[in-house]
């Protein structure tokens, strides 16, 4: 038999690098925006487009799916080309699956701006994008296992099986989460309300963090830091073992985002119980990686590329030890909501997931190329520089998160919360959040260093699109003759490993979301709580629209502080018409739910309008565009029915009348208004935004009314 | 600090329960097989990333 001979596409591989770098830039230039936006609200330019509520998911998304997605389809086209010792399967297939990522981010770029977005997180994207994104993502699907097919290299390596897994579990979650009914072609509500909302997203939320931000980078770590060290992975056993553990306990993992919340008792448990055993199959990779440089210590002084492994796989085992501590009940009582755990993922990003990307860019470049590194000095600058920036970044939140979570939690001898106003914890971390954006800066001006010795390294190489490779093909086996064993077996049959992992990724997926989606008694519901009002329902798109649940939550949980601060704790009763969820993942500012009734209209009214007014020293922005802007009511009607579709009574016939109604509410609050002397037209957006939060949390003191 | 699992999941310990032994057994059937994979095998598997096919090329950054 003749070996053949064919070419690895590095052009592709060099798209996705380039597209890697411009949107890490970016990305991270706006994360320094929304972050000194935190301690000067005028850095919004006194643009709605601009305001933290709509730009921080732009951040969110950027580094996630056009930084971190383009790095990983560059990780994957160098080595799933050179693991399978295939050209990738169809070029034209690679080209649409770049075209169509960046066409993905570039709507990303302008939706999320305008206000449009499904409201849950890393998965703000409204549906017709959503349909894109699937579209995509097959694509990239049929072009993976089309070269895994005509392979001629018959054993599937390790980094290989993580694409795999990747690929099934990425396509299950995007759409479990993206059910939803279009209202417009910019406007849907989700399927699931409340509860159950919550747990799907959740479930969405942790397992896009393993499954987009870990099992690709597992992949890449175990074929490039080999590659660089130029000696073979620690443990092949150990990467099987931890693989199989890793995908399999995961998807338990989510509902620790929910700890404390209305989410049934028993999931939260499971859930503590498995986040815990996650340490083991995240430590078994960190371990494995980190032990692969045995005896190789030397070269880790002089290889930058090692360097960034090293403080990558580092920052991974850290994030992974903290995520399991911050899902016991008791220490996540003190964490969630704070910046704790805006410190936990950017040790995990900007460590784990930047460090790895820089590693990879600074190998992979020269080599397609064909050159040598324009500057190791500016590399080595680059690693110190971004070093320095996560310590700038982590140290200052970690701070902010354990005062903030603690003064919170702090009663005087009397019984009274020490701190009854939650602005005045925040004014004591202002400077952190000023020490948090000097870090992202230093890392960004990394990252933008990174790009120039790039591109002077591209500029005195030249590029190889067509790389040279010879292998010899595959004979054909004889089944009857086989004795393999079976794992062995497994590894040369691509569609049985890829439905071996779905069967994994569901077991934990049915039993923890089956109950709470089909048991109706785990959600027990309120006679008194009421669909909302026309009118407050299109105040609650107008609240989606600003991103207001970014730094508000709307759940109280089972504390003294919480309940003595906000008032009674949660209900999942209380949530069943909200399609989608908005109960938040961070309190920037204070809890919402029981915001109904607080404050007359005019309060809100001149908050909305200029909150220093009210709360001197607040950092929300300015919402004087709700005053100008006229309340879109041309989709009351749609809304009604779409919501009436998911099974919220509203009675039969209600969208024909629903904008009288509306109308009607508007003009009781413009007339409110008017006796405090504040002059605004009934039509306009603020009113309705009113009339949202006077609702929230009422119904449930309704009921205690009825019930005296 | 387990004291939450033994006083919150009243009769929903069988959850609990019930997937951890799937996780154990799904773990020592991985465990098993393991054991049983030769270690020819295993440091072919290993070699594969070293072996890729192109042309050899030196540490690019270490020159």
């Amino acid at each position: 038999m003749q070996p053949e001979k064919f070419y690895y596409d590095n052009k592709i591989v060099r798209n996705f690098g380039i597209a890697t770098v411009v949107w890490g830039i970016i990305g991270m230039l706006v994360g320094v925006i929304v972050a000194i936006q935190l301690y000067q609200p005028a850095m919004n330019m006194h643009n709605q487009y601009t305001t933290f509520g709509r730009v921080r998911p732009l951040h969110t998304n950027a580094v996630i799916f056009a930084f971190v997605g383009n790095a990983i389809f560059m990780g994957i086209y160098y080595s799933l080309q050179r693991l399978m010792k295939a050209r990738m399967f169809s070029d034209a297939l690679s080209k649409i699956h770049f075209w169509g990522w960046q066409l993905i981010i570039v709507s990303a770029v302008i939706t999320l701006p305008l206000g449009i977005t499904t409201s849950h997180e890393y998965a703000e994207l409204e549906w017709p994008i959503d349909i894109l994104i699937t579209i995509v993502w097959v694509v990239f699907g049929i072009n993976m296992f089309g070269t895994i097919i005509k392979r001629r290299e018959r054993h599937i390596y390790v980094a290989v099986w993580f694409y795999i897994a990747t690929f099934v579990t990425i396509a299950v979650l995007h759409i479990v989460n993206s059910l939803e009914i279009p209202v417009s072609f910019t406007k849907s509500y989700m399927v699931f309300a409340g509860v159950q909302d919550a747990l799907v997203q959740w479930w969405y939320g942790h397992n896009a963090v393993a499954f987009f931000l870990t099992t690709p980078y597992l992949g890449m770590m175990y074929y490039f830091l080999p590659k660089m060290a130029n000696r073979p992975i620690y443990s092949y056993k150990l990467s099987i073992l931890h693989f199989w553990a890793l995908i399999f306990i995961y998807i338990w993992a989510g509902p620790h985002h929910l700890l404390y919340t209305t989410l049934p008792g028993w999931a939260q448990s499971l859930c503590v119980a498995f986040s815990i055993m996650l340490i083991a199959p995240s430590w078994g990779g960190m371990i494995n990686g980190l032990l692969t440089l045995r005896g190789a210590w030397d070269k880790v002084r002089d290889d930058v590329t090692l360097k960034f492994m090293v403080v990558g796989l580092t920052a991974y085992g850290m994030a992974t030890f903290e995520g399991p501590m911050l899902s016991l009940k008791q220490v996540n009582a003190i964490g969630h909501f704070t910046d704790w755990i805006i410190a936990h993922v950017h040790v995990g990003a900007l460590g784990w997931n930047g460090f790895l990307t820089f590693a990879i860019l600074y190998w992979l470049v020269p080599r397609i190329y064909k050159t040598e590194l324009y500057s190791k000095k500016m590399a080595s600058f680059h690693f110190w520089i971004g070093t320095l920036g996560i310590l700038f970044y982590a140290i200052p939140m970690y701070w902010a998160g354990f005062t903030q979570g603690l003064m919170l939690k702090e009663f005087t001898p009397e019984g009274m919360l020490k701190y009854p106003s939650f602005l005045e914890t925040t004014m004591r971390i202002i400077p952190m959040y000023v020490m948090r954006s000097v870090g992202g800066t230093l890392y960004l001006a990394g990252v933008i260093v990174m790009a120039f010795n790039l591109y002077k390294t591209a500029v005195q190489g030249k590029l190889v699109p067509n790389e040279a490779a010879e292998a010899m093909p595959l004979e054909k086996l004889n089944p009857a003759a086989s004795t393999e064993r079976w794992h062995r077996r497994l590894e040369r049959k691509p569609m049985l490993f890829l439905v071996a992992s779905l069967v994994v990724i569901l077991i934990g997926t049915f039993i923890e979301l089956m109950p709470t989606l089909t048991v109706a008694s785990n959600i027990p519901t309120i006679a008194s709580v009421k669909p909302y009002t026309p009118l407050e329902l299109q105040g609650r798109d107008v609240y989606i629209r600003e991103g207001c649940v970014n730094c508000h939550s709307q759940t109280i949980r089972p504390f003294r502080s919480e309940t003595e601060r906000y008032g009674e704790y949660s209900k999942a009763g209380e949530f069943v018409y909200d399609h989608p969820f908005l109960w938040g993942s961070k309190r920037t500012g204070p809890d919402l739910q029981r915001e109904g009734g607080k404050y007359g209209d005019s309060w809100h009214y001149n908050h909305l309008m200029d909150p220093r007014l009210m709360s001197p020293g607040s950092i929300m922005p300015n919402y004087d565009w709700l005053i100008k802007q006229k309340l879109d009511t041309s989709g009351t009607a749609a809304k009604i029915k779409a919501m009436q579709k998911l099974g919220v009574p509203y009675p039969a016939g209600y969208d024909k009348i629903a904008n009288q109604e509306l109308e009607k509410q508007a003009k009781g609050i413009a007339d409110n208004l008017a006796k405090d002397h504040i002059r605004v037209k009934s039509n306009k957006e603020i009113i309705a935004v009113i009339a949202y939060l006077q609702r929230l949390g009422t119904d449930i003191k309704a009921n205690k009314t009825a019930n005296k | 600090m387990f004291r939450q699992f033994t006083e919150h999941i009243d009769g929903n310990q069988v959850y609990l329960l019930f997937s951890m032994f799937i996780f154990l057994v799904f773990f020592i059937v991985v465990a098993i097989l393991l054991l049983r994979l030769r270690k020819q095998h295993i440091d072919y598997m290993s070699d594969i990333p070293l072996n890729d096919c192109a042309e050899e090329t030196p540490n690019l950054l270490k020159s």
